[in-house]
């Protein structure tokens, strides 16, 4: 089967027809993004892993019985139960997430790294965590909409609609959480050219 | 005459919301507007960086997901 020639509504038509591996296709293509907006509210890898097999349950079951609204983008529909289901979790919490080690996490994890050196890994991995960290840092209302649209796959109409604000709103909290990450980073990057060159 | 294009018509463009007539003519802008065309590299550079931050699950969580589904009747 060619995935790229396959959207996700016909992945979606081959899943409820009985098709396993459409389902692998359509879970491949999106757990990435699925788990990483799990993962920036909850901020702990293995509750992050059990909430996305969580939502994946969820919406096996809501295609399976023939329940699935064909209207919307898939990505959007299923990022929205992650959300909704990390958000869920960190009320019940009420508390301050775990915040997992990065030394703790598995790099097998991630295959794109898989042919890269050891060094190269752990440097990329610091660099992925710190700017996980920065998007962390951002203030709440920017870090929100940030999630929704970047990783969730929202629109800013249906954030709009999600968080009570205008899409006015929503569009000057994207733009200040863009901006601000990027500034946070060119700080970043000026301290370590320092930190090279001294004086 | 050029539109003028606000801040937030270059977000709606670098994640591809900007209706196509206007998506056209904000691409014409940004090859005369160099102030415009700043703004917008760096939202799209923050945009780069994002993708960076896309974590992967354990491969056994995927596993535990297709095998749920592959056992599943209803």
């Amino acid at each position: 089967m060619n995935s790229v020639q396959l959207s996700d509504s016909n992945l979606i038509s081959l899943y409820v027809a009985g098709d396993e591996n459409a389902f692998e296709l359509l879970l491949n293509r999106h757990k990435n993004k699925v788990f990483t907006t799990i993962l920036l509210i909850v901020k702990d890898t293995y509750t992050a892993e059990d909430l996305l097999q969580d939502t994946f349950i969820k919406a096996i079951h809501t295609i399976k019985s023939g329940r699935y609204n064909e209207e919307g983008k898939f990505s959007s529909w299923i990022c929205r139960i992650a959300h909704n289901l990390a958000i869920d979790f960190f009320r019940k919490e009420k508390r301050s997430p775990v915040i997992t080690l990065e030394d703790g996490s598995n790099i097998l994890n991630v295959l794109s790294f898989a042919e890269e050196s050891a060094e190269s890994v752990q440097i990329k991995e610091e660099t992925h965590a710190r700017l996980r960290e920065l998007i962390q840092q951002l203030p709440p209302a920017q870090k929100e909409v940030l999630i929704m649209r970047h990783y969730a796959d929202m629109s800013f109409q249906e954030i709009a609609e999600a968080t009570g604000v205008s899409i006015n709103t929503a569009l000057g909290r994207m733009r200040y959480a863009l901006i601000n990450l990027r500034k946070k980073l060119s700080t970043d990057n000026n301290v370590y050219d320092k930190n090279i060159y001294p004086g | 005459m050029i539109k003028t294009f606000t801040q937030d018509d270059l977000v709606l463009y670098v994640y591809n919301e900007l209706p196509f007539a206007a998506k056209a003519k904000l691409e014409q802008a940004l090859t005369q507007d160099y102030e415009l065309a700043d703004h917008c590299s760096e939202l799209l550079l923050a945009k780069v960086d994002l993708d960076k931050a896309l974590h992967s699950p354990s491969p056994k969580v995927v596993h535990n997901i297709l095998s749920y589904s592959r056992n599943l009747s209803l």
